[in-house]
């Protein structure tokens, strides 16, 4: 176990609490406000998850906003079917007389759970085998992935009968799990969301400091080289994506019962692009660091489009710019760069050291 | 047989306009390996400055396409200097850093203009229809296709007859030592850039009467035309040319057999196989890199 | 015992043939030194036999195992080992880390989930003491000196441990104190690895090598043990040209 580790470790833990006394504290246990910063939470759990696959392992995936609203419309579905008897209105509407095969199981709620996980898992599996079987890597990740972004959305919005089309699905049952009615308004909600969060974040943890998150790095550095060490390289890459699918579904389910509606808006190219701004912000290297950057992000946006209704977007868009350029790690770079100043601020003489000590060496092998 | 002969002339004109958006793109990414999102963007900006001259100056699409180039050229050769220069090194944040400036400019332009829809008139002289035994032809659109015609061979000669050309192309094939020539490896990008935007910017100019000018209408045109760069191989005209024809045709034919949306997710995912499995392009260049 | 029989290799780039019909074995516990001049072929047959390059033609066995279409991480678990000329190690990582990756006796997913990132390399710490770079662990690969590189890769291949370790040129822009220390290292490693090296540096070649293999326009032009092959006049004639 590395120093690292126990800074990851120490993190997590001062996150954990943050998110489970100081929020609610702050917000003096409002309803509302609980409920907006809920929505917050659900989102870093999407920005942690594409950190894994990008910052991890190297793999822009574009289409993270896809497997995200596979798990927020398996939910929706479920909740939809639990407001209405028998046939769902959008359907009837769309002249669909019978409920759709695929719409059957997720009465269940145990499947339903369980589809919002593994389904994004499966199709995030299939792009990822389809992908890395072929040796593609670098911009041609984030071109595939963004065309089947496209593809997907507009298949979900074109099948109105099955999705509701553009309007999505809205008109929403609240959970009920086994003694618990969901209110997305209420403090035990806003638990479980926190809850979820901070499980995703020490399965990120765990995993960045795993040898499997290693030799993802690795890989993202030289796929060759690691080949020619005996590791499968395709596997590799497509377990980081299927697992980061799967969180990606985790939140979106989360994120339809923090709204109470799934629209196809989440599952576009420019909510795609939101969750890589986010982990930009925030740092791709680190789970801790990608989460916060979604909920500063959003948070700043819940502010500041108050203030700037119109000009909102037009500074995101400008923070973006600037982040790229100047803090290509993000904060989580600022941080670590400024703890590792700190640390040894005699950086550069030790750099001298070793120069003049190679020089000597190579002297020496003169001499002889 | 109609309506087949007809959709062949809808997929003809889409991918002249295809072509058109892809050039500029295709030359940004071949030379310097910039995937520019903020294309799409230039396409708008283009748009927006035709409607401008149109309305405020009375300048017709036809007279005003140099003084459009002009215009959105600088704006390329800015953004360029300022951001794309201290990103050649590393080409995953560029996709990243072009796609927050294709949201300022979107937003500029919504701010500073509005987000509803402008029109602009198409010239006089191009209204009207020919008519061929069932295939009717609109003349703006026949127009559109020898135009992109004509672009393309003007960027050929432009890349093969010129010294401009001439450096390019040393530069894409190494640099540091075009640089020991004497070549400005600097200038050589910033104008390639501001050329690919100026490329975007006609474009923008050419589908006004088409399309409706609104500060969004970029960013579904990117994706198609980056699919056909993708398609059409690294850097190369011909191949984005061909590229052009075929997602242009393609989606047409797609659509009678099917709908207008399926045929274009059949079109993306017919796109993505060809990706996965010629993912150097139709027509790859036959150098070693 | 035979260890790696190559038969009748063949590789075509557009019409060049790299390697035409090369054939030879290599013994177990083994140091073979392939040599020839530039463009002989030599970086290409090792190519061939990690599986960087897939051949034309012939056949490649390990042990008797035909491996010779196999995928590279295969090869490499069946025990096929590759240093490669550019020095390749991975500058992000920190040294202990590099070392950890190099431990790949276990390769798969579930055991790479189930351990922490450097819990192997505790067991494997009298390697980095045997390169002088223990002190330097922590420390990230890409702030080595060319030197310390170099022994990282060294390293980074003893901890890897394959039965059969292709090396090319493994003593490029070493100091001369650093060659002979290589030398020994690798005598001490060929108690229990077999090792096939290109290297253009005599002395060395002088010192390491059990046998030695010329090769020219790709196909084999003299075997022998150094003195057979100082003594032979093709390979006199194809250096020189004349």
């Amino acid at each position: 176990m590395t120093s690292k580790f126990h800074y990851d470790l120490i993190a997590l833990v001062i996150f954990a609490i943050v998110i489970a006394f100081g929020v609610p504290a702050l917000m003096n246990y409002d309803g509302f406000e609980l409920n907006t910063f809920a929505r917050y939470l659900a989102l870093a759990i999407a920005s942690m998850a594409l950190a894994l696959s990008w910052g991890t392992a190297g793999l822009l995936n574009l289409g993270q906003a896809a497997t995200f609203g596979m798990g927020s419309y398996a939910m929706a579905m479920h909740l939809k079917l639990r407001a209405s008897d028998g046939l769902p209105d959008f359907m009837g509407w769309n002249n669909v007389s019978e409920l759709p095969l695929i719409w059957v199981p997720f009465e269940s709620l145990a499947f339903t759970l369980l589809a919002g996980l593994l389904i994004p898992a499966f199709i995030g599996g299939l792009t990822a085998v389809f992908m890395f079987r072929a040796r593609i890597a670098g911009v041609f990740v984030a071109i595939i992935t963004l065309a089947f972004l496209v593809a997907f959305q507009l298949l979900v919005i074109n099948q109105q009968g099955m999705t509701g089309g553009q309007n999505g699905l809205t008109g929403l049952a609240q959970l009920s799990l086994p003694g618990w009615t969901v209110d997305p308004y209420s403090t035990g909600f806003y638990y479980l969301v926190a809850g979820c969060l901070t499980v995703a974040l020490a399965i990120g943890v765990y995993l960045t400091h795993s040898k499997f998150g290693l030799i993802l790095r690795a890989i993202r550095e030289d796929a060759d080289r690691t080949r020619f060490f005996g590791y499968n390289v395709a596997t590799y890459q497509t377990a980081i994506f299927c697992l980061s699918a799967a969180l990606a579904g985790w939140a979106g389910m989360l994120y339809t019962m923090v709204l109470e509606f799934a629209s196809p808006t989440y599952m576009g190219v420019s909510f795609s692009l939101a969750i890589v701004i986010w982990c930009a912000v925030g740092g791709r290297e680190s789970v801790i660091a990608a989460a916060l950057g979604a909920i500063i992000v959003n948070m700043l946006e819940g502010r500041l489009s108050d203030v700037f209704v119109e000009g909102w977007h037009l500074m995101l868009g400008v923070i973006f710019v600037l982040v790229v350029m100047f803090m290509p790690r993000g904060i989580y770079g600022v941080i670590t760069e400024t703890a590792k100043r700190l640390h040894h601020p005699k950086r550069r003489h030790r750099k001298t050291d070793l120069q003049s000590s190679s020089t000597k060496q190579l002297e020496t092998g003169q001499e002889s | 047989m109609d309506v087949i002969s007809n959709q062949l002339f809808a997929g003809l004109s889409m991918a002249s306009i295809l072509l058109m958006i892809a050039l500029g793109l295709a030359i940004i990414y071949g030379a310097m390996g910039v995937i520019n999102l903020a294309h799409g963007e230039f396409v708008m900006l283009g748009a927006y400055t035709t409607w401008a001259l149109q309305t405020y100056a009375g300048i017709g699409i036809l007279l005003a396409l140099p003084i459009v180039f002009i215009v959105v050229a600088a704006v390329g050769w800015i953004i360029e200097k300022v951001v794309v220069q201290n990103l050649y090194h590393r080409p995953l944040d560029t996709i990243l850093a072009t796609w927050g400036i294709g949201i300022i400019l979107q937003q500029a332009v919504r701010l500073g203009i509005g987000a509803e829809s402008r029109f602009v008139k198409g010239p006089e002289l191009l209204s009207g229809n020919t008519q061929i035994g069932p295939l009717i032809m609109s003349n703006y659109r026949i127009f559109l296709i020898f135009f992109s015609v004509a672009v393309l061979y003007g960027t050929w000669l432009l890349m093969t007859r010129t010294e401009f050309g001439m450096k390019l192309r040393a530069i894409i094939q190494n640099r540091g030592i075009s640089e020991c020539y004497g070549i400005e490896a600097k200038r050589i990008y910033s104008l390639t850039f501001a050329y690919g935007a100026g490329l975007a910017g006609i474009a923008g100019a050419l589908i006004t009467p088409l399309f409706s000018t609104i500060p969004t209408m970029g960013t579904g045109l990117v994706v198609d035309a980056f699919l056909v760069v993708i398609v059409g191989g690294l850097g190369s005209l011909i191949g984005a040319a061909s590229a052009a024809v075929l997602i242009g045709e393609a989606t047409a034919l797609f659509s009678i057999v099917i709908n207008d949306t399926l045929g274009r997710i059949a079109v993306l995912a017919g796109i993505i196989v060809l990706i996965r499995f010629r993912p150097r392009g139709l027509f790859p260049t036959e150098t070693r890199r | 015992m035979q260890q790696l029989q190559v038969t009748d290799l063949h590789v075509e780039f557009g019409g060049l043939r790299a390697v035409d019909g090369l054939t030879f074995n290599v013994e177990e516990g083994e140091i073979l030194c392939l040599l020839g001049p530039n463009g002989a072929g030599k970086s290409t047959t090792l190519d061939l036999i990690c599986g960087k390059t897939q051949p034309t033609g012939g056949s490649i066995r390990l042990n008797g195992t035909e491996i010779s279409q196999m995928l590279e991480f295969h090869r490499a678990r069946l025990g096929i080992g590759r240093k490669f000329q550019v020095p390749s190690v991975y500058k992000d990582l920190t040294v202990a880390e590099n070392l950890s990756v190099a431990i790949s006796k276990r390769p798969g997913i579930w055991s790479a989930l189930s351990r922490f990132a450097l819990s192997d390399v505790r067991e494997a710490g009298a390697i980095l003491e045997r390169v002088d770079l223990s002190s330097k662990s922590n420390e990230l690969a890409g702030n080595l000196s060319h030197g310390e590189t170099q022994w990282l890769e060294i390293a980074m291949l003893i901890a890897q441990d394959s039965k059969v370790i292709l090396m090319d040129e493994p003593t490029a822009g070493m100091t001369i104190q650093e060659t002979e220390r290589t030398a020994e290292i690798f005598r001490s490693l060929s108690a229990s690895h077999t090792l096939i090296v290109v290297e253009h540096d005599m002395s060395f070649v002088r010192t390491v090598a059990d046998r030695i293999i010329v090769m020219n326009r790709g196909a084999m032009l003299a075997e022998g043990s150094i003195e057979e092959i100082e003594s032979n006049e093709d390979v006199k004639t194809a250096y020189l040209g004349h």
